[in-house]
């Protein structure tokens, strides 16, 4: 008699206890969705607020930037330098800047430029060493009797995000002797490459890191990264 | 209809190479006077970067910057500012497109009045020609119907076997 009903005692206190911890999973779960909600709209909230004061800022900076890249060229093609023609080729600058700014430069964050655009300008020779160098590979590939090529398309899954960066990547590639970019297939890169010694350079991916490091892709940490990084500390020092 | 390209790569390129091929096109219509080139050669080579705008980009992304509307407006406006210096030439006792007579509402010599009077003419025909040709553009690419209308019409009814 006693055993059963301790027995029993025990079987409801269970029940209750299971009761209980299903009410606080409910409750934390609920929790949680609010939180998560509450701090889903913060974030819109600022990123909205972020990105208004951005895209005029970029709009402005883009304007510019393209104005005078293009006023560059309109004084090349013209020619002619007296007030009335460099005030024509203002006017002109101004409608084709205004109508195509966010043509030339598509989703560039302001303050960004600059970087991007020194980066760039120091990315070209190292480039045109990149070719040279295979300049010379190819060159021995194509003189040697045996013809040692090993020509095969390989396909190269990229983790560069912007369509600029890929872009970039691709026209690399291809200047690059020995190797041709095909297609861009979904961030897949379709390269045919003449040899294996090519092919491993590129599989190597160090020209990728560097078009990375340019476009300062978000979610990658580079070796040129540290090293400004450290620099700057030390400068701090 | 034209819709959006697959390749990035082309469409990359083309976006960046807009900006150039309308200045360009702007410096052939300016300089038409002095050079080779002028209000017809500038104005298609305007047109056609609009023409590479659509196609790279298809009609729905490139819609924003072109509209037919615009463009009709656009080719009024080049013919008005034609004939308008024509008529002007004609209403100040000259002959029609008679620039020199331009001299007395510009305060500049007859030669330079001319010169003058040449430009503006250049820049009428380019707008005329660039929006004439991306209209035909358009026209032809999506069949006649202009994307408004294109809600009325509605799609046509599928053939049943």
């Amino acid at each position: 008699m006693e055993v059963t009903l301790l027995v029993q005692a025990a079987d409801e206190s269970f029940a209750i206890l299971e009761k209980a911890r299903v009410r606080a999973v409910d409750l934390m779960n609920t929790a949680a969705k609010l939180t998560s909600e509450t701090r889903w709209m913060e974030e819109k909230k600022v990123r909205a607020i972020f990105r208004g004061a951005q895209e005029t800022r970029a709009g402005l900076q883009n304007f510019v930037v393209t104005f005078v890249i293009l006023f560059f060229f309109w004084a090349l093609l013209s020619g002619k330098y007296d007030t009335f023609h460099l005030s024509l080729g203002v006017i002109c600058c101004g409608i084709v800047a205004s109508f195509g700014h966010d043509l030339l430069f598509y989703n560039v964050r302001a303050g960004d430029m600059r970087v991007i655009a020194g980066r760039f300008v120091l990315y070209v020779p190292w480039l045109f060493y990149q070719v040279v160098l295979s300049n010379f590979h190819v060159a021995r590939l194509v003189l040697s009797p045996r013809l040692p090529i090993d020509p095969k398309l390989i396909r190269y899954k990229t983790k560069l995000e912007s369509d600029t960066s890929m872009v970039t990547l691709a026209n690399s590639i291809t200047l690059t002797p020995g190797t041709i970019t095909i297609a861009i297939e979904n961030g897949e890169f379709v390269v045919h490459a003449l040899s294996r010694k090519v092919a491993d350079d590129l599989n190597a991916g160090d020209m990728e890191d560097k078009v990375a490091h340019i476009f300062m892709e978000a979610d990658h940490i580079y070796i040129q990264d540290v090293l400004d990084v450290a620099r700057i500390f030390a400068a701090l020092k | 209809m034209i819709h959006r390209g697959e390749d990035v790569i082309i469409r990359t390129i083309a976006r960046m190479l807009i900006p150039f091929i309308q200045i360009y096109a702007l410096y052939v219509i300016m300089h038409g006077h002095y050079s080779p080139g002028g209000g017809f050669q500038g104005g298609v080579i305007f047109g056609a970067s609009f023409v590479l705008l659509l196609l790279t980009h298809g009609y729905h992304d490139a819609r924003s910057r072109i509209s037919e509307k615009t463009m009709i407006v656009f080719s009024s406006m080049g013919v008005l500012i034609y004939a308008g210096i024509g008529f002007l030439c004609l209403v100040l006792l000259g002959n029609f497109l008679d620039y020199s007579m331009l001299a007395g509402i510009l305060h500049v010599d007859p030669a330079h009045a001319r010169s003058l009077g040449i430009l503006g003419v250049e820049i009428g025909v380019g707008f005329a020609v660039m929006a004439v040709m991306v209209s035909i553009f358009l026209d032809i690419s999506t069949g006649g119907v202009l994307p408004g209308e294109e809600e009325e019409v509605g799609e046509p009814p599928a053939n049943e076997a």
